[in-house]
Order: structure tokens, then sequence, then C-alpha cells
């Protein structure tokens, strides 16, 4: 037992460094000890505490530059060439020499002679509306939803069924029908993919919904007598705020990639999008020469979806309180 | 377990129904009805009021509505025996418009009208289309008919209960010989020598309801069928079933010995011999061979059928994904932030961001740099070709499956039955396989039903990109040529497919996971 007692003189210090008598501080007992802490402050420290993100936001931003102002500013018109044989299908090198140097022509000329850089932006600005614009509808009114959904038991009977039922309508059908009914085109596309789509956004929140909703803090609340709508908006909306960040981020691209893809089997929308250019342009991918007419929307479409998808993980990470320590 | 199993299937049926039902209101009531001829060459052929007959028939034939031709109820009338067959024409001849009839024609006309109206039919009487002052144009003959819609309730009952069809003795309108079944141990097909039992069926609608051949699994049944629905602009009256499942490519000869006693090499398939009512006498060719009416059979072919190709690569492609993707997933967890985790972190957001187009044109143009044959050719079949569908059938699931299993783990890691483990000592690698993964494979073993059963039905964006005659793209086909029997068809099978998988999937995991308890209340 001796053993184990340590003797303090082996350190050489004094007993004045080893302890200090603290004395009562009336100030400092009025303090609050807990640092000052802000929500979005400390979304937006841990968020940029990351370089990569960084550049994200600066990627992101020359994009959304291009596809939203570049076309502004030029005069693009798809057939403006249309009638001089020798502009079709250039490549970069001998369209820059028979255009003259520009920008419009640094990735050669498409099918009818017209420029791709500018053809692919404006086509970037269809998708990457639709995109956003059917993002921002299905999850508007599938957060709100879910949360109901979530709350409530009966309503949870009924929407569950409603969930399978349409679920398991095929979307390509809807889709026709209403293409058939409306004419086709940007506005029918966006009623077309958010008159179902909002049900997925609205069960992934209904299940967050319910797993949050049952925890301990909540049940506490709900004894003290809170109101549901107080536990909703405080309690439960700050956790899942994360959640949504996330599930946003992948909802973008996914929409991107759907319009690309329903442009490949022929059900896309009438204006010149993205996807519509990678479905006329398929056959130039295997001609020699022609491959940038087909490379170029490809790229840009997996360029602009990987962008916004980084950026809306990382925020979503960012927006998560545990990294917050 | 039974009764809630029996409360889910139930419940299935119950959403199967209703998927149906809004389905058939879509495109019988929503769409509009002539689209289903924008593909028929028939349609465009006729003229005048041959026209619209055409069109009524068609649509009975494919469900739209109800349709009685004049002529087909008088027969109906002499088959009771309301009429003698000899005043056959005189009733039947109707005027070129209604004040032209005779006596007997109009009484007649007056009796159609009262009894189709009366149960709530409409009839409609078209008058000749005259072309100069006394000759008929073409097709412009008159015509009185009654037709009635149908509502969705029948519609949706007829549909259920024609799904599953079992073959009778009394399904053929006439046949030579007695009506019955026979039992043979020495199927006359093969010649009659060789041993190879079958029943076969005389005044049903297949002639072999039981038989045996080389193929897998050997014994073949033709007694029940399944019935989902009826091609009209795709192919014309070809069953979806048999669009699927029916092999592809080029014929096959062998020697086959046919009823009459004719031999010859062919691709004839004789077990497939359906009844034609009729057939036997309207070619030469066919009385040389066959000795009755079952004269309708398909040949043998080389390649697979579209679901065999289709389930052939997607099978592969999920072998592929639990087999690469749960090691790697694992890998990735234990080396979580390490080099490992990070590149496969990069190649998670690649495949799940970019549209899966891009990434299959990707492989496509790699494979084409690398020689891989990048077209499907079922005449010269390699494995080769095989090989660029299942790859990029597999980069997405893979990806999905990296980053959900790595996800589950990692979350693992911190409870308190793996700090339990460690502090007994055993090493990282076992905590990781017996602990840790088995508790976060359970979300991931709910999705293999589904994964397996869903590559029955393809993969479309693959199948186009590779040329693969699979079962894909069967749905935006048959929205593209309105093809209705089809869409509904098809829509029944995902959606079993989708509601099975589901229920499989949760006995799976509540027999993987005992804490997992379906039958108990919920808290």
């Amino acid at each position: 037992m001796e053993n184990n007692q340590v003797d303090l003189s082996e350190f050489g210090l004094s007993d004045e460094e080893l302890f200090a008598h603290v004395d009562h501080s009336a100030f400092e007992s009025e303090k609050i000890t807990a640092p000052r802490y802000s929500y979005w402050r400390s979304v937006f420290r841990v968020f940029f505490k990351k370089k990569i993100n960084i550049v994200m936001i600066g990627i992101l931003v020359l994009l959304l530059l291009l596809t939203y102002v570049y076309p502004l500013f030029i005069n693009y018109d798809r057939f403006a060439n249309i009638l001089d044989p020798n502009a079709k299908h250039l490549t970069a090198a001998k369209a820059l020499d028979y255009f003259g140097f520009s920008i419009h022509y640094i990735l050669g000329s498409g099918s009818a002679g017209e420029p791709i850089f500018d053809a692919m932006w404006t086509g970037a600005r269809i998708s990457v509306s639709l995109a956003f614009l059917v993002a921002l509808i299905n999850m508007t009114v599938g957060i709100l939803a879910g949360a109901v959904w979530g709350f409530s038991k009966k309503v949870d009977v009924v929407m569950t069924e409603v969930f399978n039922i349409v679920g398991n309508v095929p979307y390509e059908l809807l889709i026709a029908v209403l293409v058939l009914i409306f004419k086709p085109g940007f506005w029918t596309m966006v009623f077309a993919l958010t008159i179902t789509g909002w049900l997925a956004v609205a069960y992934f929140i209904r299940t967050q919904v319910i797993i949050i909703r049952d925890r301990e803090y909540n049940m506490a609340s709900r004894c003290l007598g809170t109101p549901i709508w107080r536990i909703a908006t405080k309690n439960i909306l700050p956790f899942m705020t994360s959640v949504i960040v996330t599930y946003a981020a992948l909802e973008i691209p996914a929409y991107i990639g759907m319009e690309v893809f329903l442009s490949y089997i022929g059900m896309g929308i009438s204006e010149m999008s993205l996807g519509k250019m990678i479905s006329e342009a398929q056959s130039a991918m295997i001609t020699p020469g022609w491959e940038f007419e087909f490379w170029s929307p490809v790229a840009i479409s997996a360029v602009i979806s990987i962008v916004l998808f980084v950026f809306g993980q990382n925020l979503g990470d960012a927006a998560d309180p545990r990294t917050h320590m | 377990m039974t009764k809630y199993l029996l409360k889910r299937i139930l419940h299935g049926i119950f959403s199967v129904v209703v998927i149906v039902a809004i389905v058939m209101v879509m495109i019988y009531s929503l769409m509009d009805k002539k689209l289903i001829f924008a593909h028929d060459s028939n349609w465009t052929k006729q003229l005048n009021n041959n026209k619209t007959v055409y069109e009524y028939r068609k649509w009975k034939d494919f469900g739209y509505l109800d349709y009685v031709a004049y002529g087909d109820w008088i027969s109906e009338l002499i088959k009771k025996g309301e009429l003698a067959a000899e005043d056959r024409t005189k009733v039947a001849q109707l005027g070129r418009t209604p004040d032209k009839d005779s006596e007997t024609v109009r009484e007649y006309v007056q009796r159609f009208k009262e009894y189709y109206e009366s149960q709530g039919y409409t009839v409609k009487r078209l008058d000749a289309v005259m072309q100069g002052g006394t000759k008929i144009a073409v097709g412009g003959n008159q015509t009185l008919f009654a037709y009635k819609d149908i509502p969705l309730y029948v519609r949706v009952w007829n549909y259920f209960t024609n799904i599953i069809k079992v073959d009778n003795i009394h399904r053929a309108e006439e046949v030579q010989g007695e009506r019955g079944i026979t039992f043979t141990w020495f199927d006359p097909a093969y010649g009659g020598k060789v041993f190879s039992p079958a029943v076969m069926g005389n005044g049903t609608y297949h002639k072999y309801l039981l038989y045996c051949d080389s193929q897998f699994p050997f014994i073949h049944q033709n007694l029940v069928s399944i019935s989902l629905g009826k091609s009209y602009s795709v192919k014309q009256n070809a069953e979806i079933t048999d669009t699927m499942t029916r092999t592809q490519g080029s014929w096959v000869g062998s020697e086959v010995h046919y009823p009459s006693g004719f031999v010859e090499v062919s691709g004839d398939d004789l077990h497939t011999a359906t009844y034609q009512a009729g057939s036997l006498n309207t070619s030469a060719l066919l009385a040389e061979r066959y000795t009755d009416d079952y004269t309708n059979v398909d040949t043998v072919k080389n390649g697979m059928s579209r679901m065999g190709y289709s389930f052939t690569i997607g099978i592969i492609s999920v072998i592929l994904t639990y087999l690469l993707g749960v090691p790697i997933a694992i890998w990735m967890a234990q080396k979580k932030d390490k080099l490992v985790d990070q590149i496969g972190s990069v190649y998670v957001v690649f495949i799940t961001a970019m549209p899966s187009l891009a990434y299959i044109f990707i492989v496509k143009a790699i494979g084409n740099a690398t020689g891989i044959p990048t077209t499907f050719d079922m005449n010269n079949p390699t494995w080769l070709m095989y090989l660029l569908p299942i790859i990029s059938l597999s980069l997405r699931p893979i990806a999905g499956m990296m980053r959900w299993l790595r996800r589950y783990m990692v979350d693992q890691q911190n409870a308190d039955y793996v700090k339990f483990a460690r502090s007994t000592g055993i090493s990282e690698g076992q905590i990781f396989r017996k602990h840790i993964l088995k508790n976060a494979a359970i979300p991931i073993i709910h999705g293999i039903p589904g994964a397996i059963l869903f590559s029955l039905v393809g993969a479309l964006i693959t199948e186009r990109v590779y040329v693969v005659p699979g079962v894909g793209g069967l749905m935006i086909e048959a929205i593209n040529f309105y093809d209705n029997g089809v869409i509904v068809g098809v829509t029944l099978f995902y959606a079993a497919l989708s509601i099975v998988s589901l229920i499989i999937g949760d006995i799976l995991m509540s027999v993987v996971d005992p804490r997992i308890n379906f039958t108990s209340k919920a808290r």
C-alpha cells in the first residue's frame, strides 16, 4: 500500500504551486457560463472551415453566372447558320478558324452550325431551372405534408395507403397523359414532376419526424404542456435542418438526371434542354470529329450535378448541430 | 405471423386493384380513344363508314366499349331459333337511308333499337355515302350498330377475373373427334418412340397441357396461363406474358414429327400448338402436316426471351453489387477518414450525382476504345457482350451499397455493445465482422428480395444504350405507341413485384433479427 502513495516532494514543487485558493467572486457568479451560441453562425463557421467548400462556392457561382447571366448577353439563335453548309459539325479548331476567334465557338459547332458553347448554357438554363423549381415545390409541399403526416396517426394510416398506391403508378405514364392533356412544355413538365413527386419527400420527412417525435425531450415537452405547433417548430425542425439540406442536395441533381433521362426516352420538354441536346447528339458520340457535340452537354450536366451535390452535402453536414463542437 | 402475413397480402391485393383502376382511368378515360390507331396501317386504309365500324370493332376488342352490329344480332336471333335462316337476307338488307327500308327490315330495326336502348346502349345508324348519283363510295355502305361504354368497375372486374385462365375441354368451338384429355408415355412430337410422358387435350385451347423436353425446368405445363392483357399497336394481339417470355432470335431447326406423320427439319415447336378455328383447311401446307385445327405453333429460337436477357444481366449485376459493395463498404468503415475512405467517397459522389445516362455513355466510350463489344448480337452470342451492360448496371447500386452500409457501420461503431466487445479483448477484425456488420446489415437485407425481383423488369437506359433485346423498354414503348393493354399489364406486373418484394423483405428482416417482430402491437 505504501508504494502507491506519491511523494510530492519528488516533483520539487512548493505547496503554492500545487494548490491556489480561489475566493468567491460575486461578479463572476452573475455571468452565465455557457459560451454564446448562434446556430446559423456556427453553421457557416463549420462550413467555411473546410477549404474545399470555398472552392465549391466559387465553381457554383461561376456555373450559375454562365447558366443565368451569360445567355442574357448573347443573341443565341440555333438556326442562324442553318443555310451555311460549311458551318456544320466543325471541331473547335476549325470553327475558330472559320468564324474567327470568339468564345462562342471554343467547343466547335453543332448539327445546324450553332455554337455548342452557347447552346450548352442556354440548355443548362432550362434544365437547372426545371430542377430547382421542381425541387423547391416538392420540398416545400413535402416538408409541410410530411410534418402533418408524421404527427397525426389518423393521417398516417390514410397517407401510407395513398403513398403505396400512387408510388406504384408509373410516372412515365403520368407524364405522357399530362402531356397529351396540356401541351408539352416546361410548365407541363414542372406540373407532372410535382403532382406526385412531393409524396416521396413527405414520406421521407414523415419517417424522420416519427423517429424524433417520441424522443424523451419531446415527451418531457409534451408533459409540460407545450403546444404541438411549438414542439414542431422549436424542438423538431432545428433537428431536421441538416437532414432536409442533405435531401435537397440529392433532389436537384436527381431532377437534372431525370430531365436528361426523360428527353432520352422521348418524353422530355419541347425546349432545347441539356437532355434534349444529349439525346439529339447521340449519334455524334461515335462520329470522329463530332464528339464535342455529345460530350459537352454530358460533361456540363455532370459538373453542375456534382458541384450542387457536394455543396449541399457539406452544407448539410455543417447544419448538423453535432458538428458544431 | 400467419395472420399478419395474410393481412399484408390482402392489403397488397387491394393496393394492386386500386393502382390498376387508376391507370385504367388514366388511359381509357383521360386519353383520346383514337390515339390507339396512330400506328395502325389497317386503319389508314379504311374509308368512310368502314373506318367508323373498324374503330368501334377495335375498341370492342381492346375493351373500350361494348359493340353489337345489326348483322351479329340477327345471327344471334337465328341461333336462338327466333328467325328462320332463309329469312336472313330479307331482314339484314338495310336501305341506304332509313326511309328506304323495306317493311320487315323496318320492323326488325325497330326491335334492335328498342332492345339495346333499354339496356343502356346507344344505337347509331350511318347512311350510305354516295359517290355521284347512284354509286356507293368505297367503304361507304350503310350500317347499323349499338355501343355502350364499359363502366370502370366492370372493366376492373373483367380484367382481374381474366388474369388466370385454366384450360378446359370446352374452349375450342368445334373439334374433330371427342372432347377429352389423353395421357401418353410416348410423346408423338418426338416420333412416338422416345419415352416422354405428355398430357394432351382435345377441345382445349392448348394441345399439350403437360409435356417434357430438354429445356429447364424439363416439365412444362400449359394448363394454367397468366394473361396480363393484349397488345394492340406494338405487336398485334400478342399476350404480354408471351412478349416477355418468348424466345427471340433466328429459328433453330430440329427433326419434327408432325401429327400427320410428316417428318421435316423445322423450327416449329409442336408443344406450343394452340387452337385456331378452321385453320387446317386454309392452306395445303398445314393440311399436309396437321390432322386437326391445332396448327398455331411457335418456333424454337436460338436467343433468350426478353425477360431472360434482362434477368441474366440484372441478376449478375445484383450479385456483383453485394460481392463488391459489401467488402468495400466494410473496408471504408474500418479505415474511416483514411485514403481508402476518401477515394471511395469520391466515387460515391460522382456516381450518385451524375445523370446515369452520362456515366453509362462514359462506360460505353471506354468499351469502344478497348474493343469490347458495345452492342448485343443475339446470333453470335459471346460472354463479352454482357460485360458492359453488367458494369453499367452495377455502378450505381455499388455506390449506394458503399454509401449506406458504411454509414450504418460508422454509426454502430460508438454503440455500447461495440465498446463492451472491445473491452473483452477480441480483435478489431472480429468486432467488425461478427458484431458491427451483423447489426448494420439488417437494413441492407431488407432490400435483397427487391433487388432480385426487380432484375426481372430490366433496365431501360442500359438496355437501350447497348441494344439489349430486354424487357426494360416495354413500358415506354407501350406509352409511345398508346398500347393500353400493355400499359395496364406491365403496371400490374411492376406493382405486384414491388409489393411482394416489400413483404418478403420484411419477413427476411424479422428472420435475421429476432428483435424485429411484426405481430406485437406497436407501443
